[in-house]
């Protein structure tokens, strides 16, 4: 049964009134269950629409309408490489595709110990430091594959 | 009151008013999918584009505002192939299902399609795939694949029925309409959205796969619901009805109806109905051409009067019909017979003034206020009492009564079927078959009634509005409406031209047999 | 000729990020002039230095200003930190190295358009700019330049940051209006424009990061000091971000005019060896793309660009090189623009899709040279339909490409249809 933590419960009030329209809140309502639970499952929407009472079919649009937003289970690592244009030109797609074949997982799925998902991702903002990924909240930017390998068996790959 | 020019042809509009408004007001067509008058604008389908003289871009006529002097064409080249390519844009993606569509036929794409001299698509890559069958609730079935994205039905569900069960998930071409697991679509006008969708993605569960709209036939009609008096149009053919949508009327109803009220063509249909005169007791009836029934019972009536005088009969009336066949019974029972022993049956009366906020109201009768107003006409008032009195106390002799049509808004018809059964005899006069007749110890003669489809007539809301409507079609050829039926009780014949057809339905040349042989 | 560090003078230092280390460099020291100045006065200035969007569009900002109306309802100013446009970091830089300057530029601006309520609007990704930016709000806060009776002025107002959630939609200003207001991020219908019905019907002004941030330098030095820099019809300096084939790739600040060819080869450490120019990119991947000629003829400025038959836009300078194909750089940028599209409207959410299936066809060998045409037909018919202008993002360089670099895509798929032995998929 999906439940807020009563922390993430007086977040999601807070935030209803912190800006000047309660649907506001309904991105920062989606982070705070992600953050919470790696990932946001269909029962968090009923629970926040009734919270926040809001609509559930406003809330699932809002939902489904970001990337940011997993809405299936993900690694602890979740890994974002780039492969829009600059990367795409500095191998960006044959460091996806090297991080898969390393770590044994196949493009968006969870790897079988639940540690990684690695997936291929528009523009982040980063084209000087190509290629690069992002890694949960954090950008690794200048990576080979071999540096992107090391860095990620740091944070537990 | 701006005035402009529409391919060449002068329009004036109201203060405000879009160009698109514009062209429905001069009936000049424009090829639109998302737009619809009683709806927000969306002005996603990108299909109603108009060159403005003096704006170089083409613009979207539904959200433009008409200024004075504005010179609009939809027809110029440049427009038509611009047009073309938005609907192709529309089509290549859509899946080739008119066979197994219902739109098919009323389909807004097909229609452009063919307008559009039916070109070759230049689509060549694999169509994007979703779900198709979907339930969406318990009145409709979505199919994604179809779905042309043009949010009629989720605006519709956010501002009309406010209910907020309808989103659009996903972005791009990957967008699906939609409910949340756990909040189907279920209110009292989720029908609409089978109305205003375009194309096929959404259907009504109760049309689907029954009937081909090219064999159907339109005709107008009140809906005989409720007090609202939404205007209808009843899609039938020989067969019988297949199904009800509203009709426009910015005072009554707007551009909608109520689920509920839609499931009023049932009723019509054959089945169900009773197809001609009975009379008989306890369950063994005899079948009876209707004019015969009409007579015999029409006698039976006029001798209990002549012998035990006018209070010996009642006539009990439910508000299910029009305001000419109250004049004419009432005129028949009330200055004929001269008497005063009128009853309003009503089904209801603790939810009579229930309101949904939308359309629906509890007085589930289409002419209450008809009936309330003849009888005053009338001067009659009578109180439920004096029949409950007269009829114990063996007073009253003979009741005649004007049924329910619509029987499943009456939840008390076994108990007053068996309640006016206490008199002797019964004249029932319904369009409907019940077996709990069957169960009635007085003589009873059952006379079949015409439905609001098989008469011309007017109903009056429960504001006052008096409203009329045409005969739609005849299901039942032996039933007769309530005027007819006072002719024949009164003794006198009918028109030459009103003749009911044989029993069971087949059309007879009645004034022909009624003259005998040569 | 090095770079102009007009805004980015202090971004070396690592205090400038924090409210000491930006007050030690000549922070919050033009708030309290701009304070002193009439809000008129303020737009005034703006318009004299003619102060483009240093979003994408290059809208003069102080005629943007000017459309809000005299009708006395509340006002917002949104500043537009979304940046989703490929090849453009450079908010991101101005954010994490300088957030102050960023916040002193808005309440300068909000103060000119007496605004009381302003939001950051930064993409969701930019995770550690948000955290940057929310320390240095409330930094700001507690020293009296945010909240009520600033600097004792009189006047009020209150900031704060929104996250984005990864939508590149959200880029165009009424897509970050309907984000903001707890809306999919799905453009609005123009008219009415945001100036004068935006954030919650409200009259609103949008601008970019770069925008707000150079408000301030032009009331610090005034509106013709501004216009020293640039062209005439182009004044001011401008942060591009030169990315793809270039040896040192990375943001610079250089004045509006300056030749293509001296940023790529003069800043930017020119091409790898051995590497020839073949196409560049020159305001982010919605811009038409110059060819290799076009480009060191190009200066970077508004009109020049666009009597190229490009645009300024982002000011995000892709460079590439002779070892890319373009057709495979073509199918990667369609590939986005039909990620990103909101699905509103029809011509883009199809469109989008169907280019990108071409141009994967055409990559993969399945094309023939007709389809080089079908693409050019198909986004010649996608432009100025749209509710906003994704659609002709997607289909001008899907233009440009197959148009100047077509005998590129017919080699490629002559190549291809000669490898599958002639054979093709239907």
């Amino acid at each position: 049964m999906f439940k807020l933590s009563k922390d993430s419960e007086e977040f999601v009030k807070k935030e209803l009134t912190r800006y000047e329209t309660t649907y506001s809140a309904i991105i920062p309502a989606l982070f705070r269950v992600q953050k919470e639970n790696g990932w946001v499952p269909p029962e968090a929407v009923p629970a926040l629409s009734q919270l926040m009472k809001i609509p559930e079919a406003h809330i699932n649009e809002v939902l489904y309408f970001y990337t940011m937003f997993n809405k299936k289970p993900v690694g602890k690592l979740h890994v974002q490489v780039c492969t829009n244009i600059s990367c795409a030109m500095n191998g960006g797609r044959e460091l996806a595709e090297s991080l898969c074949k390393t770590f044994n997982v196949k493009e968006g799925a969870v790897s079988n110990d639940g540690k990684i998902t690695i997936s291929r991702v528009e523009c982040l903002g980063s084209c000087g430091t190509a290629p690069m990924m992002q890694v949960n909240d954090r950008y690794l930017e200048n990576l080979t594959p071999e540096l992107a390998v090391r860095q990620l068996k740091e944070m537990g790959a | 009151m701006p005035k402009l020019k529409i391919n060449g042809k002068d329009v004036e509009v109201p203060q405000g008013s879009t160009i698109i408004q514009a062209f429905k007001a001069s009936g000049v067509e424009i090829c639109h999918y998302c737009w619809h008058p009683g709806l927000s604008v969306a002005g996603v389908c990108r299909l109603c584009m108009v060159q403005i003289e003096g704006i170089p871009k083409l613009q979207i006529a539904c959200n433009t505002e008409v200024k004075e002097g504005m010179v609009v064409n939809n027809t110029a080249q440049g427009v038509q192939e611009t047009v073309k390519w938005g609907l192709d844009f529309h089509l290549i993606n859509h899946p080739l299902d008119c066979p197994i569509c219902d739109q098919a036929g009323e389909c807004g794409l097909q229609d452009q399609y063919m307008q559009f001299g039916q070109y070759d698509p230049q689509m060549a890559e694999h169509k994007v795939k979703k779900h198709k069958v979907i339930d969406l609730g318990p009145t409709v079935v979505l199919d994604s694949e179809r779905c042309i994205l043009c949010s009629r039905c989720v605006r519709f569900m956010d501002e009309v029925s406010k209910t907020h069960e309808l989103g659009i998930f996903n972005r791009g071409d990957r967008s699906e309409i939609g409910t949340v697991e756990g909040k189907p679509l279920a209110n009292n006008y989720s029908l609409n959205t089978v109305d205003i969708c375009p194309v096929g993605a959404l259907t009504s569960k109760d049309f689907r796969f029954r009937q081909r709209v090219w064999y159907l036939k339109e005709a107008d009609s009140i809906c005989p619901g409720c007090s609202t008096g939404c205007n209808v149009k009843v899609s039938y053919n020989e067969e019988g009805l297949w199904r009800i949508k509203p009709r426009e009327n910015k005072e009554v109803n707007g551009y909608w109806m109520c689920d509920v009220g839609r499931d009023s063509y049932k009723f019509v249909n054959l089945k169900g109905r009773l197809l001609g005169g009975r009379v008989g007791r306890r369950g063994s009836w005899q079948d009876v051409d209707v004019v015969d029934a009409a007579r015999s019972a029409g006698l039976k009536l006029r001798e209990t009067v002549e012998k035990f005088g006018p209070d010996s009969v009642a006539l009990v009336l439910t508000g299910q019909f029009t305001n000419e066949e109250y004049k004419d019974l009432l005129g028949f029972f009330v200055s004929n017979l001269k008497s005063k022993n009128v009853f309003h049956w009503l089904n209801n009366p603790d939810k009579v003034n229930e309101f949904d906020g939308l359309l629906f109201r509890g007085d589930r009768n289409p002419n209450t206020k008809g009936l309330v107003g003849a009888m005053i006409a009338a001067g009659v008032s009578g109180k439920w009492e004096s029949l409950q009195s007269g009829l114990a106390g063996k007073k009253i002799k003979l009741v005649l009564v004007a049924g329910p049509e619509n029987q499943a808004v009456f939840p008390d018809l076994e108990e007053k079927v068996k309640f006016l059964g206490q008199a002797e005899s019964l004249v029932w006069m319904t369009s409907g078959t019940s077996t709990v007749l069957d169960q009635v110890m007085a003589e009873t003669w059952q006379i079949p009634l015409k439905t609001y489809i098989e008469k011309a007539g007017s109903f009056t809301t429960y504001q006052g509005k008096v409203q009329s409507f045409k005969l739609g079609t005849t299901i039942v050829a032996q039933a007769l409406n309530l005027s007819e039926v006072a002719e024949l009780l009164a003794g006198r014949d009918l028109n030459w031209n009103l003749r009911p057809g044989g029993v069971g339905g087949v059309k007879v040349n009645y004034s022909t047999a009624q003259r005998g042989a040569l | 000729m090095g770079q102009t560090r007009l805004l980015t003078e202090h971004y070396d230092k690592p205090e400038f990020q924090k409210l000491d280390g930006y007050k030690k460099h000549g922070g919050y020291a033009v708030l309290p002039k701009a304070l002193g100045m009439d809000p008129k006065a303020i737009t005034e200035q703006v318009k004299a230095s003619g102060l483009r969007g240093r979003g994408g569009a290059g809208f003069p900002t102080g005629t943007k200003w000017s459309f809000l109306p005299a009708n006395g309802e509340p006002r917002y100013l949104l500043c537009n930190a979304d940046e989703g446009e490929p090849g453009t970091f450079k908010d991101r830089l101005m954010m994490e190295r300088a957030p102050h300057q960023l916040i002193e530029g808005m309440i300068i601006s909000a103060f000119a358009i007496a605004s009381k309520k302003s939001y950051i609007y930064v993409r969701g990704e930019y995770d550690y700019s948000k955290a940057v930016l929310r320390t240095a709000l409330d930094e700001a806060y507690q020293a009296g330049y945010l909240g009520k009776n600033i600097l004792g002025s009189g006047f009020d107002h209150d900031m704060d940051v929104y996250s984005g959630a990864g939508a590149y939609i959200c880029g165009e200003e009424t897509g970050m209006i309907s984000s903001l207001e707890g809306l999919k991020g799905q453009p609005k219908l123009k008219p009415p424009f945001p100036a004068v019905k935006g954030y919650l019907r409200k009259p609103t002004i949008v601008n970019n990061v770069e925008t707000l941030a150079a408000v301030k330098y032009i009331i610090r030095d005034g509106g013709a000091a501004y216009r020293k820099y640039g062209t005439e019809k182009s004044p001011g300096t401008k942060l591009f971000s030169v990315s793809g084939s270039v040896v040192k790739p990375g943001n610079i600040e250089v004045p509006l005019g300056m030749p293509l060819k001296d940023i790529i080869f003069d800043l930017c450490g020119g091409l790898k060896p051995g590497r020839k120019l073949k196409a560049v990119i020159p305001g982010g991947s919605s811009a038409p793309v110059l060819t290799a000629d076009e480009a060191m003829k190009a200066a970077m400025d508004y009109e020049c660009l666009a009597q190229m038959g490009s645009m300024l836009g982002s000011g995000a300078i892709i460079v590439i090189d002779d070892s890319h194909s373009m057709v495979d750089l073509l199918q990667v940028t369609l590939h986005f623009y039909h990620h990103e599209s909101c699905g509103q409207c029809t011509p883009c959410r199809e469109g989008t899709g169907w280019i990108s299936k071409i141009l994967h066809d055409i990559v993969a060998g399945h094309a023939e040279t007709k389809d080089i045409d079908l693409v050019k037909k198909i986004s010649e018919q996608m432009m100025g339909k749209t509710i906003c202008a994704l659609s002709d993002a997607a289909a001008m360089p899907a233009i440009s490409f197959v148009t100047k670099f077509r005998s590129e895509f017919e080699q490629h798929i002559q190549a291809a249809k000669s490898a599958s032995g002639g054979l093709h998929h239907a």
